[in-house]
């Protein structure tokens, strides 16, 4: 802990985040609007390489929040799993059309072009989502995001509730840690199990997880009564951190932006059909 | 007396890269009881988790009973080495009944059923666990007995070198003598080479008989427990007080009483013997 | 002075065991008093300050005869926000207790319950940061900090709510030696500045002699003495027989009195021991 001063990443709950980054100058609500937006525009976008484009553009942001990216190496197993499950299960079960045209073929099995084009939307639109929800994770504090809730009016005891349930799983996958050291100490080789000896370890791990969360929620009720917070009568009350935010003009600027690219981009996909995949260069090329 | 473990110029990073041990060399014989003492932070948990390969030293090397803990797939026959007891019973308890807790152990690393019956009545009656209770869910005892669960568990491999990691927080008086003649007695009749992490100076004035400092990741002193609380002045560098009686023996020096003072029956005989002489 | 807290023939008995918790307890606690509470582990320390805080029967199934009284008031008759204005509680653990995410938060969030103002909340959030020496760590997450940290703010986020008496519950059992004095000296502070009322059980008798002004020991669900540590310590054999460990200067000047040697009265000071030691050491040299 001694050299926490000159480190540049800083842990949460849930994951690392920069020190020191350009965007924690914008609030809480416009980070929020940054997730929603860039992590979901791409659904309504049906073309690959433009949603590649976003996922591109949110490496960007990475950058520019100066969030180490390292630290996404952590993610590559569920990006790269999405991934492969995408491809198989289209590969696999391509459904029935007359107008599939075999393009190839894998073990034995033909290979349709418009179910690849399906697989690469439907991923496309998954990586730019998973990576969208990693920055705003690796962008913001939990404090920020229940600020952020706050200020959009989300009752008090739902915030609180939401926040009380992040500090639980943080220290779930704390306990679960330590669980796991205990039994590589009593002679568990978790590397030489069979995957099925695993799964079953897994439910093994729910009795001392269980045990401690029990004990953890009799202490967590005995200290909110002691703090002199009952659900009765939470009626009107300060909310101290938000008064720690402020709105500022760039704050309005990238809202009014971000709100208008999204309008702009449903806008002009229902009324023109735009980014649909027959606009598609890999259709193209695929065909 | 023979090296049980071996500790040759270890450095451990974590992954973020904070040192929290900056070369430690040091050698553990067979039979001996020690304390390691120290700041929170000064690194005796990680430090006692290199012992038995829970994490890998980043330079340098542990040796358990000649055995390289970096080596792959050497858990096996290190947890029969060295036996590590964590702080909190809750995180190592994970079967519904104590007779499986403690037969988990002996079936992880193979031994047979008959060999495994043996070692769970065994360790069970070595840590004082009544027959009634074996077929009890660990979860519902009370914490003293918890604890003596996961001490038993940890017996079943008759590991050469116990660690047991802060034995005595969150317990009285009475109850941390308990544990720790209890440990004394594996020491001494059955022969475990114990290693306790505590900050009760007491209790290590009491019970240990070799005292290992550390201080920011690296060993400040490393002696017979008489000869450690000796040097106050260093110690401080530690932050760690020296056990009262010793402290008032150490202001009594000047009329003939010793400075390695380590209990008050030993301060009052010395200090009886002093004004007749 | 003032008697801020009244326990009359206390009977308290959890549903799940067949023996009372704490059985015909009868205190008087007055105003601005430090007082160390002490007994064995199951004697009813903890049962005995929950029912001062009014977590019991508030927030425990049991049955409960008798009365305790707050500031001339019945604790069955005061809500939780009341009772926060009241009485303050630490815990052992200082990470079950924390609610938030950061530490700013956390000290907030009391104040925020008991209704106060933003701009309030703001003034106290320095003054309480001030005196628990955590002005650098305002902005971050409590689980990030030391345990001697932790517990600080687990103090200041009750001492933020500005209570008139605080009760610790074996506040520095997971701490280091450091960590255990920062929080002893908090407790001084707040009990000689704030001119608070403090309850502190723990097991570890030396830091809890020497400033508490009176001493309470527990057992068997009994109240066994109240007393100035002074009187307190006068039968030592008898602490030792219940498993206490009473710190060595006063094991070493019960050993004094026994043999003669000392008359005076007991003192927790090591300091103070080593002197009279010195003394009777020197005395006898003189003679000889």
């Amino acid at each position: 802990m001694e050299g926490a001063q000159n480190k540049k990443m800083m842990k949460t709950l849930l994951a690392l985040i920069p020190v020191e980054s350009p965007l924690y100058s914008f609030h809480p609500v416009s980070r929020l609007l940054l997730f929603v937006i860039t992590g979901f525009i791409p659904l309504f976008i049906n073309m690959p390489e433009l949603n590649f484009m976003f996922a591109v553009l949110v490496l960007l942001l990475f950058i520019y929040s100066k969030v180490a990216l390292s630290s996404l190496k952590m993610y590559l197993p569920v990006i790269i799993c999405a991934g492969i499950f995408t491809f198989l299960t289209f590969i696999f079960f391509p459904g029935k059309d007359p107008n599939y045209q075999v393009i190839g073929h894998i073990f034995g099995l033909p290979l349709y072009d418009q179910p690849i084009m399906n697989a690469c939307i439907a991923y496309s639109k998954i990586l730019a989502l998973l990576l969208s929800s990693i920055f705003y994770f690796s962008t913001n504090r939990e404090r920020d995001i229940l600020a952020a809730l706050r200020t959009l009016k989300m009752p008090f005891v739902a915030s609180y509730v939401l926040g009380l349930s992040l500090r639980s799983a943080g220290m779930f996958l704390e306990d679960l840690h330590t669980v796991r050291e205990a039994e590589q100490a009593r002679g568990l080789d978790y590397a030489a199990l069979k995957f099925t000896d695993k799964v079953k370890l897994y439910s093994m791990y729910i009795i001392p997880l269980l045990s401690l969360a029990l004990r953890r929620s009799d202490e967590i009720s005995n200290a909110l009564y002691v703090k002199g917070y009952s659900m009765k009568n939470s009626g009107k009350r300060a909310d101290y951190i938000l008064t720690k935010y402020h709105f500022s003009a760039a704050d309005v600027v990238s809202c009014v932006i971000l709100v208008l690219l999204l309008f702009l981009i449903i806008y002009f996909k229902y009324r023109y059909q735009w980014f649909d995949a027959n606009h598609s260069l890999l259709q193209t090329l695929l065909k | 007396m023979t090296d049980v473990i071996e500790v040759k110029d270890m450095h451990f990073a974590y992954r973020d890269g904070t040192e929290a041990l900056k070369g430690i060399d040091l050698t553990i014989k067979s039979g001996e009881f020690i304390a390691l003492i120290g700041q929170n932070g000064a690194g005796k948990t990680t430090f006692a988790k290199t012992l038995n390969g829970l994490l890998k030293p980043s330079q340098g090397y542990v040796k358990c009973g000649g055995i390289d803990t970096s080596q792959k797939r050497v858990i096996k026959k290190l947890v029969k080495e060295v036996g590590y007891v964590f702080q909190n019973p809750d995180h190592q308890l994970f079967n519904n009944e104590v007779r499986k807790e403690i037969a988990y152990a002996p079936k992880n690393v193979g031994l047979s059923e008959e060999e495994i019956e043996e070692r769970v009545t065994e360790a069970a009656a070595v840590a004082g666990i009544k027959e009634d209770y074996l077929s009890m869910h660990p979860f519902f005892l009370p914490k003293g007995l918890r604890q003596r669960v996961s001490i038993a568990s940890i017996l079943a491999l008759r590991p050469k070198v116990i660690i047991v990691d802060e034995p005595t927080t969150g317990q009285d008086y009475r109850q941390s003598v308990e544990i720790m003649e209890f440990l004394k007695k594996l020491n001494e009749e059955r022969g475990h080479t114990i290693i306790i992490i505590t900050h009760e100076m007491d209790i290590v004035a009491k019970f240990a008989k070799r005292v290992i400092v550390l201080c920011q990741g690296k060993i400040l002193l490393d002696g017979d427990t008489k000869e450690v609380f000796s040097q106050p002045d260093v110690l401080a560098k530690a932050y760690v007080k020296v056990p009262e009686a010793t402290r008032i023996a150490q202001a009594l020096n000047r009329f003939g009483i010793s400075r390695d003072v380590l209990s008050s029956d030993e301060l009052w005989d010395q200090f009886q013997s002093a004004i007749s002489r | 002075m003032e008697k801020i807290i009244e326990i009359n023939q206390l009977t308290w008995q959890y549903t799940d065991t067949d023996h009372p918790a704490l059985e015909d307890v009868s205190l008087e606690i007055e105003e601005n008093m430090f007082i160390g509470v002490c007994g064995p582990n199951e004697s009813g320390k903890t049962t005995l300050v929950s029912c001062i805080k009014g977590l019991i029967p508030h927030n425990f199934i049991g049955s409960y005869k008798g009365e305790v009284r707050l500031f001339g008031k019945n604790i069955r008759d005061l809500n939780a926000q009341e009772l926060a204005k009241y009485v303050g509680f630490v815990f052992a653990d200082p990470e079950a207790q924390f609610t938030s995410m950061s530490v700013e938060e956390e000290l907030a969030f009391g104040m925020e319950n008991i209704g106060l103002g933003s701009d309030e909340i703001k003034e106290r959030i320095q003054w309480v940061a001030d005196i628990t020496g955590l002005e650098s760590l305002l902005d971050k997450s409590p689980y990030d900090l030391s345990g001697g940290q932790k517990q600080r703010v687990a103090i200041a986020s009750v001492l933020a709510m500005q209570p008139r008496v605080i009760i610790l519950d074996e506040p520095t059992s997971m701490l280091d030696p450091i960590g255990k004095d920062s929080i002893f000296n908090i407790c001084a502070r707040m009990k000689e500045e704030l001119h608070m009322t403090i309850i502190m059980v723990e097991h570890t008798l030396d830091r809890l002699a020497r400033l508490s002004d009176r001493l309470i020991l527990v057992h068997q669900g009994k109240i066994a003495r109240y007393a100035e540590p002074e009187r307190f310590f006068e039968n030592v054999g008898e602490l030792l027989e219940l498993g206490l460990n009473p710190p060595a200067s006063i094991v070493f000047l019960d050993q004094l009195k026994q043999a003669g040697l000392y008359d005076g009265p007991m003192t927790t000071s090591v300091e103070e021991t080593i002197e009279i030691a010195q003394s009777i050491c020197a005395r006898k040299e003189a003679i000889k």
